[in-house]
């Protein structure tokens, strides 16, 4: 293992699959006997609430909870809710941002605002961070049928982060297929393709 | 030994089974609930798990087989130890034979939901020693250790966990379960010990309780469950309890990369408030002349420290809360240590950017929550709006009181229905109070079916009893739904566990005697706002049973009430069905209402909101 300590901040919505990319890295962990730390706050989870998990991978005795500016990655799952993570992130740290939007009811009604990518971009950068982003407008499709955009984002962030240093794309084709050995097939295809899509570095 | 990828929770709930348990007891609150769903999950015969009415029930419950003599234990969150505290001190002055453990997670920072009570103020209050756990892998050796400290004893133990430790997973060593003992003997008829009939008896109680505390003592001194790092002398030093413990290696390596030395500083990281650590608190108190105490919320163990310098006579400055060093409120991660060594030692880390009013969270979307698509409750916060208005009344002027759980999801937009939020079963005693402080308009509590039985029946029956005038709004979705679907009292007997019986909440109201009683399904909106408006008429107390079963449990049978279709020849965007149901499944893009029909069940609702008849359930 390359990188001895590796923190990790993931924010999302509930219903997006946020606990999913958490579970498959924590099971890689423990397979791979790399010491985890895996703390979800889900609070009252319904869908569409704010839920945030923690992983700290290399220690075998640390504290749940990532101070500010020491996360190595930032995962985000919907844009607005990036702007929570930005302060976890560690100068020169990579912020994931799969550009998902999950309006709230105001501001679908026109009642609020909501933040545009650019401004995501800018916080982020001015925290000394570093924008890998993935659009969410091509999902690919496997036999007609949309593919689970955790696992694709799940690709993603391993062909352009740092996380593929100390967990391999085997690792995570693996631990999806026994997780789920029925949609075997279709879970390789979205890493794959997830491992193959465009991610944007620059705005 | 097998390494598993486990929570804290269920850390416990393996520790127990290595301890032998008998009995485990207790009310479902997040963040504990999932230490007894685990148990629960488990094929485990000869040890019985359950769901008990309350936390009080869930404590005598266990502390019924601890005097017998066998390992029980109950679990619940912080604010159920206000629920089980009048058996507990009672339990605590007796002693028990067995060995009995009071599992509670307190929850710094609020994830959960309630307060940032430090339930350690209660093993202060009852002299019961309390061991706190400061990782996942402490929180399994910690169980099965408070077990054997209980029986060394013979009285109860906490054991007081976090939620950033009991949600946390990560990889436990566990040992096979022991199977639970069987042969105690009868329970032992020792009046002077298991009553309290008289002043002698109840002083002589008290007393053996503060023996028993002290005992604890040595049996923990014994067994070295705390660790003492002396370094440099008339240096610094570092005392830590619980969760803190495990952020000062990680504050020693953000030290050393800014260039400051940690080599030189003593570390005291305790397991256990109480009983008070005074031989490890005084010997970094001989040996240090600048001190800091970590601990999250309150500060106990500081005061203790305090209380030794100044019995020792040593000039030592002490850092926590009393000099304003830490706050009492939220949790704590490694810069909260770094920030009190950096004081500790005088000195400063290059400076961190500060969070102003511009942070980066100020600009992101406000996202309050809400209840499920399908959601019974809806039906009941928009008929009490429409019963309210049914009356020519304005909803300021109608004071509706709320109660635990999900029901309490209506204080959130678009509904805004209750008023407050107190405490398992406060809604109807708080009415009443409403209504004898001379409130004009009438009064409404609202409550769900598991918070009724846990505390809500008591403040029914008063309420019967006195002729109060007032509605009660019982929204009976027939499970535990908050902390994530636990069965209860009224759940129907398919889903309840093995020979479990369900108690029908109508016939329970009946039974009390309530003459004004309606039971109604609160998906039909001109019933149940009929029900209400009548209800909120009557003299009397007045009860409306809003039945439904909660719309996650029945989506997860794959149950659709209907088939909802959505006419946009016939929508004027209007947008009322987003306005007042709030319903997640209907949204609006591009200047046109949708339907997730993945979250859709049909409710209908929404049907009986608009007006254009845009929105129709398909026959």
């Amino acid at each position: 293992m390359s990188i001895k300590k590796y923190d990790i901040y993931i924010v999302g919505v509930g219903g997006q699959g946020v606990l999913t990319i958490a579970d498959i890295l924590t099971s890689v962990a423990f397979t791979r006997e790399m010491p985890v730390n895996y703390y979800p706050t889900k609070g009252m989870a319904q869908r569409g609430g704010f839920v945030k998990v923690q992983l700290r991978f290399g220690r075998s005795n640390v504290g749940p909870d990532i101070p500010q500016n020491s996360a190595d990655l930032v995962i985000s799952m919907e844009r607005s809710e990036s702007l929570k993570a930005v302060k976890y992130l560690k100068k020169g740290g990579e912020f994931f941002l799969y550009d998902n939007c999950w309006e709230p009811t105001a501001v679908m009604l026109g009642k609020a605002p909501y933040p545009t990518l650019k401004e995501v971009w800018q916080e982020v950068t001015q925290a000394g961070g570093a924008v890998k982003c993935l659009s969410n407008t091509d999902l690919p499709l496997y036999q007609g049928k949309r593919i689970r955009d955790n696992i694709y984002i799940l690709g993603g962030i391993l062909q352009s982060t740092r996380l593929k240093e100390i967990i391999s794309k085997d690792d995570v084709v693996k631990a999806v297929t026994e997780k789920w050995p029925k949609v075997a097939e279709s879970n390789v295809f979205a890493i794959e393709k997830g491992m193959h899509s465009e991610i944007k570095t620059a705005l | 030994m097998t390494k598993k990828l486990i929570s804290g929770n269920e850390a416990v709930a393996y520790g127990a089974l290595a301890a032998g348990v008998k009995t485990v007891a207790g009310y479902p609150g997040t963040p504990s609930t999932e230490m007894i769903d685990s148990l629960l999950k488990m094929d485990i015969e000869g040890t019985h798990v359950e769901w008990s009415t309350n936390e009080k029930v869930a404590f005598e419950v266990a502390a019924g087989g601890a005097l017998l003599g066998y390992r029980t234990m109950c679990a619940m969150k912080m604010t159920g130890v206000n629920v089980a505290y009048d058996s507990l001190i009672s339990i605590a002055y007796s002693g028990c034979t067995g060995g009995l453990v009071v599992y509670v997670v307190d929850d710094p920072g609020v994830s959960a939901g309630m307060s940032e009570q430090d339930s350690r103020g209660f093993a202060l209050l009852s002299d019961m020693p309390v061991l706190e756990p400061s990782n996942l892998q402490e929180s399994y050796d910690m169980a099965k250790y408070a077990f054997e400290l209980a029986e060394a004893i013979q009285g109860p133990v906490f054991l007081r966990s976090v939620t950033s430790i009991s949600q946390s997973h990560g990889l436990v060593e566990i040992e096979e379960r022991i199977l639970p003992e069987t042969d105690h003997p009868l329970f032992e008829h020792n009046m002077e010990k298991y009553t309290k009939a008289g002043a002698v008896i109840c002083m002589n109680q008290h007393k053996a309780l503060i023996e028993r505390l002290d005992a604890a003592g040595k049996y923990i001194a014994e067994s070295s469950l705390n660790s003492l790092c002396l370094k440099t002398s008339k240096g610094v030093g570092v005392i830590s309890v619980g969760v803190g413990n495990s952020y000062i290696d990680e504050a020693f390596d953000i030290l050393e990369e800014n260039q400051i030395k940690t080599d030189d500083i003593s570390v005291l990281k305790l397991h256990n408030t109480l009983p008070y650590p005074d031989d490890e608190i005084n010997a970094v108190l001989k040996h240090c002349t600048r001190v800091l105490v970590a601990e999250e919320l309150e500060p106990y163990l500081e005061n203790r420290v305090y209380l030794n310098a100044y019995k020792l006579g040593v000039k030592v400055d002490i850092l926590g809360k009393n000099d304003g060093t830490y706050s009492r409120i939220g949790y704590y991660d490694a810069d909260n240590l770094v920030n009190g060594i950096c004081k500790l030692l005088n000195t400063a880390l290059p400076a961190l950017p500060e969070n102003t009013d511009t942070a980066p969270e100020k600009k992101c979307a406000a996202r309050p929550i809400t209840v499920c698509a399908g959601c019974p409750h809806r039906g009941t916060y928009i008929s009490i709006q429409n019963a309210i208005s049914k009356l020519k009344m304005k909803k300021s002027e109608v004071v509706v009181t709320g109660d635990i759980g999900c029901t309490i999801l209506g204080t959130t937009p678009p509904f805004n229905a209750l008023w407050t939020e107190v405490s398992m079963g406060a809604s109807i005693p708080l009415a009443q109070g409403l209504v004898y402080g001379g409130t004009k308009n009438p009064v409404l509590a609202t409550i769900g079916d598991s918070t009724f039985f846990h505390a809500g029946m008591a403040g029914l029956v008063n309420a019967l009893q006195h002729n109060a005038n007032l509605t009660v709004i019982i929204m009976d979705n027939g499970w535990t739904s908050m902390t994530g679907m636990q069965i209860n009292p009224g759940t129907a007997q398919d889903f309840q566990l093995g020979s479990w019986k369900q108690l029908d909440l109508k016939k329970v109201v009946e039974g009390l005697g309530v003459e004004d009683f309606h039971v109604i399904d609160p998906y039909d909106l001109d019933t149940t706002a009929r029900a209400i408006a009548e209800s909120m008429q009557y003299q009397g107390v007045s009860v409306i049973l809003a039945r439904r079963e909660c719309a996650i449990q029945s989506n997860r049978r794959k149950i659709k009430y209907s088939a909802i279709k959505l006419d946009l020849e016939k929508c004027v965007n209007c947008k009322q069905c987003i306005n007042i149901t709030g319903c997640p499944a209907i949204a609006f893009a591009d200047n046109t209402i949708s339907i997730d029909y993945a979250q859709c069940n049909g409710c209908g609702i929404c049907t009986q909101v608009c007006k254009f008849d845009a929105l129709v359930k398909e026959q």
